[in-house]
């Protein structure tokens, strides 16, 4: 019987090694199937003792080549290792980590989204005779072990909105969060609350989130990945994967491939290899705090030692965030040299934070984030010239706050006083100035009413019908431009300097907005000249050296003139300044990178310092690029910690989609305002047609990511038409949003 | 109406002739130059895939191509065009699209059968005491007559009953189901006349049975 | 500058007829174009008889077919008639601006685009001393502003003796009778206020009012300009009475001269009226460098005080009756539809205002087959029968073939015919008038077997007394 048990078990670790191998011929795998092969030919020939030795000797080659293979490991055959149905899942965790555990996400299939899983647990801990459990809030996807009711570990919109609300529960009962990420990415479908607008809503919560948390990676599937990541300390395990998207996701980007095209293995794994996804990449990049080492080839559910191990990992973490951010400094780092010289169990550190030390958590939070990505965009970094800006920066912030806090407050007394006087005045002036007006017309001096209605009166209004600033080069050709609603609206075909000239790019029949250069908005949204350019010298460039990406890279420098995809400048709508951080679709599809995060930090930093609204104007973006991996998927969180910090110190933040804007971006530092807006026509979604349908099988409707459709899902506020952008802007400065601005 | 005959029409021409004409001026060329090309129709769950271009047609620097707007063969192509200003109205070329056995079937019926339609637009019921028989019998146990109360007409939450006027005779088709909003004009019900009613089923069931679709004309 | 041209005649029916007579009458070729609805039209028939190419288009308001034609027939000039593309400066500007180029025969862009603008006019004329209806001469936003120019309004017709003074709340962005309310006390002014507002900010996403006197009772006058491509020295071709419309303000009876003081009594010099606006339109033409023809729209108050309307920057329906009574030189049959052509295309005027004189008095009728007591309403069918006796003062335009029976088409205005009636003095074309009304044949049936409805009893009962104010 355990003959049979062994080779049974063999059996199962041959069948992993060739899942994991697969499509390759490697000799150590192949050696081990003939083996086995043979042995299983001829053991029931054998004697009891001779089989138990010949069982033992394979086991030990097995052993042997195993350990070899682990150090052949390339990083696509890490995404199988993830993928893999024997991959441990967070059940396993539950079981094994924790001491105690109560599933409250739902039941198996019985949930509103079985990929989510949510479990209140404990951790028991003993110092001399006194037991602590320390109760700890457990989030994350559930791949179950190909259960294929859990999709993968794909989440859909509502179990990351399930996610959010534990989550707050948890910041209620002021317990800590253990996050597990173990999903390929977001299940991409756009019914509210919308897969881009929940992680949004997620990444703009746990910005603000007062516990501790703990995110550990197995795999680390883009947005699916940060809509529960954004945490304070990150763990990747050692063969886990973290990465802006699938291999095979970009590996169809890259070949360009159309719908239905599969790329070939090859293209697959060297973009698994270009993308930089591995633990040990992860580590070195700054973007997860620790590496956990799993067991050769990736941890199996019957790996108890690492279940040990990952236990350690998650309560020293938690410990050393409570020590760090927590009120008795001394105490602290004392605690904290002590702690790491110790087994984490037999300490007690109490997981609750008073008022205080939540603050610093916070600001612990903002700034880890802050520091990362620095290496992943170039800047001329004159000492000089970086010295003036932060003083002048520094400087207005303080004139700001004289002004606005100090001064602002006494003027606004003074106002009010003047007014009131004003009014009095009126009061008792009106009744001589009426009795006035009388005696002139009973004296028959009548008003020049007459002159006045039909002589020529002041107006000097900005008038006539080419009004528009600037003229689109697209309006410079003699040829007739179809409306690509004509099929349905019967719009007849307009001649390209009309439509582009003069009427905007807005179809005259139906309203179809053209795309139209962003210098258009620059041009015909903001006051003539009031355009002043920040932080130009922020440059994109090719951190994860992706190859053939340098050149690409170059020919966007080259034909836009600008250094990255995101402009970031300071303008003013009818005299009101505001700071502006725009995405250009013509740089790289206006895809984020660490450049362009860092430019909308440092923008919205500058916003806030002086007291500005905020404007990010999206031209385009189709999302986040990829070619930069995690230093691109990393400006989710940055940016939107970024956002959540202007808005509580009373910013206006508003969003206004035009063209396309896809992934990523929307699904944080936009998704996340509360005033978002999209430009007629524009498109608005998470995911493209042809990802959803290789991802989910449906078949989606061809106007399912526009903006109207966006609008009835609650996903954005309004849809502006591109003649009245600056009329709407101003009406939003006025009726919206935060009371700490200057312009208030 | 002779629905037998309408049979023995359909089954001697089993196909429609579709003109496909320039719907403006401009410069034609042809995609497809042979007679005998079979093109296709709109496709795509919410046919947003366009048919088969034949001719593409520029006028002013726009290019409008011109696609099939149903399946079938082409019967006849002014390839003598290609390259020249056609008028507006010219005709380009011919599609002999095979009739399939759903368009046959609702051709007959069309014809066959005394069509009932919506007044108004709105949503439309069949009043309790018919919606029960409909629901327990089927739609042909239920035998109408002029004036007699059959709908419930109801928009904004108001309802009206809506008597039948036609001559009397079986339900034989229902084109709307309770609750939904119904175009003025669009047929609410098929009726037929109870002698009819043999001759009607008969002819259905041999459209099912014999009526031959080319297969690439359904597809 | 006798070069041959070939014309695209942008248009249909009458006028395109009309046009197709200049062309041949100057020598140049021309192109006619039509739609599967007009296939039946005279237009159509004539323009093959003459030599003219036809092409056949999916709309007479897609401007890509009729360049589309002109580029594939060689056409070198474009007329657009009245309707249509005629007053839009954008065809107009496309035309000149394309890579193959064409003349346009009408003002030049500019010129449309200037003048097309209601608001524009009427700030142009206060600029030049030409008076306008009293009101804004701005979109006004702002309601204590609006309610301010109400309030002077109503103080001002009071003051010169309006009884009942009533204010006109138009959207400034508005047209055609589009957004438009009357106030007659000022107590109402406020709400009538917010809902034009309202309305134009739907309507047209600016809520801009403009606030004017409602004149009542008005004469409608139009003086008749002509210039070449200079736009030095414009001549008038005199004034014209179109007060008799139909309810929905369309000009049925067109009188030339506009008044007629030495027959009528006025209760103002109608002599020096009609001299006032003729000489106002002269000169806000003068300021524009009007280049082509033109027509100023006025209208007169019953104590003979002259208001500008609009210009209408384009050949119009009635310039017929105009260039009856002219005479060029001592020259009668002046053509204004071939004048335009000949200095659109760049000819000099030839002739000054010294050498333009008036005799008689024109009458035009619109002949119509529309029913007048039922709020004009259009009657559509089939004319059976269409004949009149030719008379030396008489002429008739008319696309509705005279030897066959005419289906009207259902996407145009039922307009059949224009009849152009002289005399030596007014009681003489009125007398006239009514022998070729009363002798006219119009005979149809409509799909129904209803027969034809016609406006022709209307024409006669206003024939009396035409130029009476």
């Amino acid at each position: 019987m355990d003959r049979d048990r062994r080779i049974q078990e063999l059996s199962i670790r041959l069948r992993y090694l060739q899942d994991i191998f697969l499509g390759e011929h490697n000799p150590d795998v192949e050696l081990l199937t003939t083996r086995f092969e043979e042995l299983c030919a001829r053991v029931s020939d054998l004697s009891a003792d001779e089989a138990a030795r010949q069982i033992k000797t394979l086991e030990e080659l097995f052993g042997f080549l195993e350990r070899k293979l682990e150090r052949q490991l390339s990083p696509m055959h890490k995404v199988r290792i993830v993928r893999h149905p024997q991959r441990i899942c967070l059940k396993d965790i539950l079981e094994n980590v924790y001491d105690n555990y109560t599933e409250i996400g739902g039941q198996d299939e019985y949930s509103i989204d079985p990929s989510m899983l949510i479990a209140r647990a404990y951790i028991t801990r003993k110092r001399g005779k006194k037991t602590y459990h320390q109760p700890v809030m457990v989030i994350g996807q559930e791949k179950g072990h190909g259960q294929e009711f859990r999709n993968g570990g794909s989440v859909k919109p509502w179990g990351n909105a399930k996610a959010l609300h534990y989550m707050k529960v948890a910041e209620t009962e002021g317990i800590p969060i253990h996050t597990y990420i173990f999903t390929p990415g977001s299940y991409p479908i756009e019914d509210y609350p919308g897969a881009a607008q929940q992680i949004a809503r997620n990444l703009y919560e746990m910005a603000g989130l007062k516990v501790p948390i703990v995110a550990v990676i197995s795999e680390g599937g883009s947005g699916g990945a940060e809509a529960i990541g954004l945490a304070d300390t990150r763990i990747m395990m050692s063969h886990g994967y973290y990465s802006v998207i699938s291999p095979e996701g970009a590996a169809a980007i890259e070949g360009r491939l159309k719908e239905g095209e599969r790329a070939t293995p090859e293209l697959i794994a060297r973009c698994a290899e270009a993308l930089k996804i591995t633990a040990d990449d992860n580590r070195a990049m700054g973007y997860v705090d620790w590496v956990i080492h799993e067991p050769e080839l990736g941890a199996r559910p019957e790996h108890y030692a690492f279940f040990r191990k990952l236990r350690k990992a998650v309560i020293a973490s938690t410990d050393e965030i409570v020590l760090e951010v927590s009120n008795l400094r001394l105490f602290r780092s004392w605690a904290l040299k002590r702690h790491r010289g110790s087994d984490v169990l037999d300490v007690y550190v109490r997981w609750s934070l008073d008022a205080a030390a939540q603050q610093r958590l916070l600001w612990r939070r903002y700034k880890k984030y802050r520091r990362m990505a620095q290496q992943a965009y170039l800047e001329e970094r004159y000492f000089f010239k970086k010295a003036v800006t932060q003083v002048a920066d520094a400087l207005a912030g303080v004139y700001s706050y004289l002004r606005y806090e100090l001064l602002g407050r006494h003027q606004k007394k003074v106002t009010e006083l003047a007014e009131d006087v004003h009014a009095e005045m009126q009061v008792v002036m009106s009744r001589p100035a009426r009795w006035w007006k009388r005696l002139k017309e009973t004296l028959g001096l009548k008003p020049e009413a007459a002159a006045g209605l039909v002589a020529l009166s002041a107006w000097d209004e900005g008038r006539g019908q080419d009004g528009w600033r600037y003229v689109s080069p697209q309006a410079k050709h003699d040829r007739a431009i179809p409306c690509p609603r004509a099929r349905t609206n019967g719009c007849l075909d307009q001649w390209a300097p009309d439509l582009f000239g003069d009427f905007a790019g807005v179809c005259r029949f139906c309203g179809h907005h053209f795309p139209m250069e962003y210098q258009w908005y620059l041009h015909n949204v903001f006051d003539p000249g009031s355009i002043t350019e920040f932080f130009a010298d922020v440059e994109s460039t090719n951190p994860l050296k992706f190859p053939g990406f340098d050149e690409r890279l170059a020919e966007a420098k080259k034909k836009t003139g600008h250094k990255s995809a995101c402009m970031t400048f300071e303008a003013r709508i009818e005299g009101i300044p505001l700071m502006v951080a725009m995405l250009m679709a013509a740089f790289r599809g206006g895809s984020v990178g660490a450049a362009e995060g860092e430019k909308f930090i440092r923008a919205i930093e500058r916003a806030r310092r002086k007291q500005l609204p905020f404007l990010a104007y999206v031209h385009g973006t189709a999302g986040i690029r990829i070619q930069e991996g995690v230093n691109g998927v990393i400006q989710m969180p940055r940016c939107t910690l970024a956002v959540r910090r202007y808005i509580e110190a009373g910013g206006l933040y508003l969003v206004l989609y035009d063209t396309n804007s896809y992934a990523g971006p929307v699904a944080s530092f936009l998704g996340c305002s509360p005033y978002q807006f999209a430009v007629r026509s524009a498109n608005i979604g998470f995911a493209g047609r042809s990802v959803i349908k290789e991802t989910t099988g449906m078949d989606i409707p061809p106007d399912y990511h526009n903006a109207y459709q966006a609008l009835a899902r609650g996903h954005i506020q309004g849809i502006w038409d591109r003649r009245e952008i600056r009329a709407n802007l101003l009406q939003s400065l006025k009726t919206m949003g935060g009371p700490k601005l200057a312009s208030r | 109406m002779d629905v037998k005959e309408i049979l023995r029409r359909l089954h001697a021409s089993p196909y429609e002739e579709i003109s496909v004409r320039a719907p403006h001026c401009g410069v034609a060329r042809f995609a497809i130059l042979d007679t005998g090309a079979r093109v296709q129709g709109p496709s795509g769950t919410w046919r947003e895939k366009p048919g088969t271009v034949i001719v593409r047609l520029e006028r002013e620097g726009a290019v409008r191509p011109i696609e099939a707007p149903q399946g079938g063969e082409i019967t006849f192509v002014a390839a003598h065009k290609d390259g020249t200003f056609v008028q507006a109205g010219e005709e380009l070329a011919r599609i002999r699209h095979f009739l399939t056995k759903e368009e046959v079937l609702h051709r007959i019926l069309r014809e066959a059968l005394h069509l009932f339609p919506a007044p108004e637009k709105g949503k439309y019921y069949f009043t309790p005491d018919v919606d029960i028989k409909i629901k327990a019998k089927g739609c042909r146990s239920l035998r109408v007559e002029e004036g007699m109360e059959l709908f419930i007409f109801s928009r904004m939450k108001r309802e009206t009953t809506l008597r039948y006027s036609g001559p009397a005779g079986i339900v034989y088709a229902v084109y709307f189901a309770g609750g939904d909003s119904v175009d003025a004009g669009a047929p609410l019900i098929g009726v037929c006349a109870e002698h009819e009613l043999p001759a009607i089923e008969d002819v259905v069931a041999r459209v099912h049975g014999e009526w031959e679709e080319e297969a690439w004309a359904a597809s | 500058m006798n070069e041959r041209h070939t014309i695209l005649i942008a248009n249909r029916g009458e006028i395109a007829i009309r046009i197709m007579e200049a062309c041949r009458k100057l020598g140049h070729a021309f192109v006619a174009v039509y739609t599967e609805a007009d296939r039946q039209s005279e237009h159509c028939v004539l323009a093959q008889q003459w030599g003219g190419a036809l092409f056949r288009i999916s709309s007479y308001l897609d401007a890509n077919e009729l360049f589309a034609v002109a580029d594939a027939s060689g056409a070198t000039a474009v007329h657009p008639g009245y309707g249509f593309f005629a007053e839009d400066f954008r065809f107009a500007r496309r035309a000149v601006q394309r890579t193959r180029k064409l003349q346009f025969i009408g003002p030049s862009w500019q010129v449309i685009r200037e003048l097309g603008d209601k608001i524009n006019t009427k700030r142009l004329a206060r600029k030049l001393g030409v008076p306008t209806v009293p009101g804004s001469d701005r979109p006004i936003t702002d309601d204590l502003e609006a309610e301010a120019m109400a309030e002077s309004l109503f103080a001002f017709q009071e003051e010169v003796g309006v009884k009942r003074p009533v204010v006109l709340v138009k959207a400034s962005a508005g047209g055609g009778g589009m957004g438009i309310e009357e106030v007659d006390d000022l107590g109402k002014f406020r709400a009538v206020l917010r809902r034009i507002k309202n309305y134009a900010r739907r309507q047209f996403r600016d809520d801009g009012v403009l606030i004017e006197q409602r004149i009542f009772d008005f004469n409608h006058l139009e003086v008749q300009i002509l210039a070449d491509r200079t736009g030095k020295d414009p001549v008038h071709f005199g004034t014209r009475n179109c007060t008799v419309q139909s309810t929905g303000r369309q000009k049925r009876i067109e009188v030339a001269p506009g008044f007629a003081p030495t027959t009528l009594r006025y209760a103002f010099d109608a002599r020096k009226v009609l001299d006032d606006i003729t000489d106002y339109s002269l000169r806000i033409a003068r300021e524009v460098r009007y280049d082509s023809v033109g027509t100023w729209e006025w209208i007169v108050s019953p104590t003979g005080q002259p208001f500008l309307m609009e210009v209408n920057t384009r050949i119009q329906v009635e310039n017929g009756v105009s260039a009856r009574i002219a005479r060029i030189r001592g020259q009668g049959g002046v053509d204004l539809i071939a004048e335009q052509i000949r200095t659109g295309l760049g000819a000099p005027l030839g002739y000054t205002q010294k050498d333009i004189a008036f005799e008689g008095v024109a009458i035009e009728y619109r002949i119509i087959a529309e029913d007048p007591d039922n709020r004009f309403a259009p009657w559509v069918g089939r004319i059976t029968r269409f004949a009149w006796q030719p008379q030396p003062w008489l002429s008739v335009h008319t696309h509705v073939p005279q030897d066959r029976p005419y289906e009207i088409p259902t996407d145009f205005d039922p307009n059949l015919a224009l009849a152009i009636v002289w005399g030596k003095d007014l009681s003489e074309a009125k007398a006239r008038g009514l022998e070729f009304l009363s002798q006219l044949e119009l005979e149809g049936v409509s799909a129904t077997g209803d027969p034809l409805r016609s406006n022709i009893a209307f024409l006669q009962r206003h024939t009396s007394d035409l130029l009476v104010f």
